[in-house]
């Protein structure tokens, strides 16, 4: 064989190997896509059809027609924006404090948020569902609350990072010009760190739309405050024993798209955020 | 600057100035930190207190939430975690073949104080043991959630590293294969699990159980999600295609940083790739790689939706047994003891891990 044969043997087992490898990751999907696109019939045919043959949207109108799956929806928007919006307005601060300022107690500080952001939530579930039940709140408020067990600590995280990574002379010299630390830090460096706010605020909003246990465990009694996890893990059919499939995975990619969207808009940042999240040693 | 405020005696003016700058920036952080502390006080440490304490007492939910509450001690954690592991009797019969007990009624006539239940019975060398505990469904759990842990992340690291190494190279359709990768993480647990949980339904109209049948294996009706012996793999399989992009992300962002010259080099004096790989990519991405593991490792410990969505109250990872102990069973006591068994576990590991990559601590 000579070295151009071997050449091109190599490169055709190259693209073999990234064929392999773009089936395995979009095959799933693939499959709930069609699987949404199929009638009742066809859904329960043996053996399973590969390309959908009677092509309908029946599943989709039945799914945003379903009041708990919107309303699903419209409470894990709630729920998301308003956890992602404290973690950064509050670790913002924090991020600020622990990447640019020098005090006692910075390193224990940053070595207990560290551990905060590896904490099993499931720790704590107990003990939220008491505080939760001293301070009567609603559910949608504890579910606001109880998400900031994690994406504060991870917030900070990253937060504290990126504004380490800024230059410390902007501080100092708007320090000789007399502003104070309020006036630096929303005058100076919050527009520097807008990028990480867009990332942070991004993986933070991602992690909270996902999250299950919580919204499982203090929704359970009351289901006008169901997540969309929720929602669609308990997605039933009106008949008993039988599973509604294709609503099912409508209600799948319809959550699914809008996220997978933004995260391709955003791809680079999250990549960017994900590393400095978890890699930033 | 750091100097002028440690060692200097506060002679001159400027050093005094220096100073009661020092002070007032302290303040200044304590303060913006100070939200922040709260809110995790309010969301973390207290609850988490409130978690030990109960794990102490036979607390449970009550309608009203005004009964009665009794410290027991240790009682929880001595359910949760007695175990027994007995060889199992046999006799031989007539035909010489070994005619073992029934494990369950076996462990019911142990003369002890416990009452074990069957966790699982199992072989080593020519004789056959059966492990017994109390709470047989959070000892399983414990099994299954770290039979879980090790091989789902073996098999994310070891695919993880072949897609980034992959991805690593310059061909046609990078940036599209990259993308592609974000969609499996950008798919919500709940929902892949139920994605997958169709793809494994139990007859032909599933995805695999077709699959096989067309290739001539099996009969078309696993129950990959009902037979015990094939729930672990199905639920590894799930987590793998989630969580395998997130690794190979990691591992690509790593890779990328390796200066190109130390591959030319090593080309140039005839390393072969598979040389290359262990002498020049491997140690020079095992920083990135211990991190990752770690965190998938936590992660992979705490599991729940996957487990939850997939088997309800069929197979138990920690947390689902944890979490099912206390909504359905109304259990405070018994399953703040569970929390604090699986807090302890992964905060020794967090311990560990922040200590072995020595996080900046400021300097």
């Amino acid at each position: 064989m000579t070295r151009k044969q071997r050449r091109i043997i190599g490169q055709i087992g190259f693209y073999l190997l990234i064929g392999v490898i773009f089936v395995y990751l979009m095959f799933p999907f693939y499959w709930a896509t069609i699987s949404a696109l199929k009638t009742e019939n066809e859904l329960i045919r043996t053996p399973a059809t590969y390309f959908p043959i009677d092509l309908t949207l029946q599943n989709f109108m039945a799914v945003l027609s379903n009041e708990r799956f919107l309303r699903g929806i419209l409470n894990s928007l709630i729920v998301a924006s308003t956890a992602t919006v404290l973690s950064l307005l509050v670790g913002s601060f924090a991020g600020f404090s622990l990447g640019k300022m020098r005090f006692r107690g910075r390193s224990p500080s940053l070595y207990a948020i560290l551990a905060m952001t590896m904490f099993p939530q499931v720790a704590v579930l107990a003990g939220l569902y008491a505080v939760i039940r001293i301070l009567s709140m609603p559910s949608l408020v504890s579910l606001v609350l109880s998400y900031l067990v994690f994406t504060l600590p991870f917030t900070i995280w990253v937060l504290t990072a990126f504004f380490k990574g800024l230059p410390s002379s902007l501080l100092q010299a708007a320090q000789v010009d007399g502003a104070t630390f309020m006036q630096t830090f929303w005058q100076v460096l919050l527009p520097l760190t807008a990028p990480a706010l867009v990332t942070t605020g991004l993986l933070a909003f991602i992690n909270a739309w996902n999250e299950y246990l919580f919204a499982l465990t203090f929704t359970a009694t009351d289901p006008d405050a169901q997540t969309v996890p929720v929602a669609i893990a308990n997605l039933s059919g009106r008949v008993a024993r039988q599973e509604p499939v294709g609503e099912i995975m409508a209600a799948a990619l319809i959550v699914t798209v809008p996220l997978v969207v933004l995260v391709l808009v955003f791809q680079q940042r999250i990549v960017a955020g994900l590393t400095a999240g978890a890699v930033k040693g | 600057m750091a100097q002028s405020r440690i060692g200097m005696a506060p002679a001159s003016r400027g050093a005094r100035k220096g100073l009661r700058l020092a002070a007032r920036e302290e303040r200044m952080a304590w303060l913006l930190l100070l939200p922040s502390v709260l809110l995790l006080l309010t969301v973390a440490l207290f609850p988490l207190g409130r978690v030990f304490y109960s794990s102490f007492t036979d607390a449970r939910f009550a309608a009203a939430g005004s009964q009665e509450v009794n410290f027991v001690g240790m009682r929880n954690y001595r359910e949760l975690l007695s175990f027994t592991l007995r060889e199992l009797p046999y006799q031989v019969d007539a035909d010489g073949v070994r005619r073992y007990d029934h494990p369950r009624l076996f462990l019911r006539r142990l003369d002890t104080s416990m009452s074990y239940d069957e966790v699982v019975t199992f072989d080593l060398f020519g004789t056959r043991y059966v492990l017994g505990a109390v709470r047989p469904e959070f000892v399983r759990s414990v099994i299954d959630t770290v039979i879980f842990t090790v091989v789902t992340v073996s098999l994310e690291t070891i695919l993880g590293m072949i897609v980034a190494l992959a991805l690593a190279a310059k061909f046609f359709g990078r940036n599209a294969m990259r993308t592609a990768m974000l969609v499996p993480w950008a798919i919500i647990t709940v929902v892949s699990a139920r994605i997958w949980e169709w793809m494994f339904r139990s007859n032909r109209s599933g995805f695999f159980n077709s699959l096989l049948d067309r290739l001539g294996w099996g009969d078309g009706n696993t129950g990959f999600l009902t037979e015990p012996a094939l729930q672990l793999p199905s639920i590894i399989a799930i987590d793998v295609w989630k969580t395998t992009p997130f690794m190979a992300l990691l591992l690509l962002a790593g890779l990328s940083v390796i200066p190109k010259e130390l591959y030319e080099a090593a080309e140039v004096d005839g390393a072969s790739p598979i040389r290359r790989f262990f002498t020049i990519t491997l140690p020079l991405v095992s920083p990135t790689l211990a991190v990752a593991l770690v965190f998938r490792t936590l992660d992979a410990l705490r599991v729940f939706d996957l487990f939850q969505v997939v088997f309800g109250e069929r197979r138990f990872s920690m947390a689902s047994f944890a979490q099912y102990t206390l909504v359905a069973n109304r259990d405070v006591g018994l399953s703040s003891a569970a929390s604090v068994v699986i807090f302890l576990i992964i905060f020794i590991f967090a311990i560990i891990y922040i200590r072995a990559l020595k996080v900046d601590s400021g300097d």
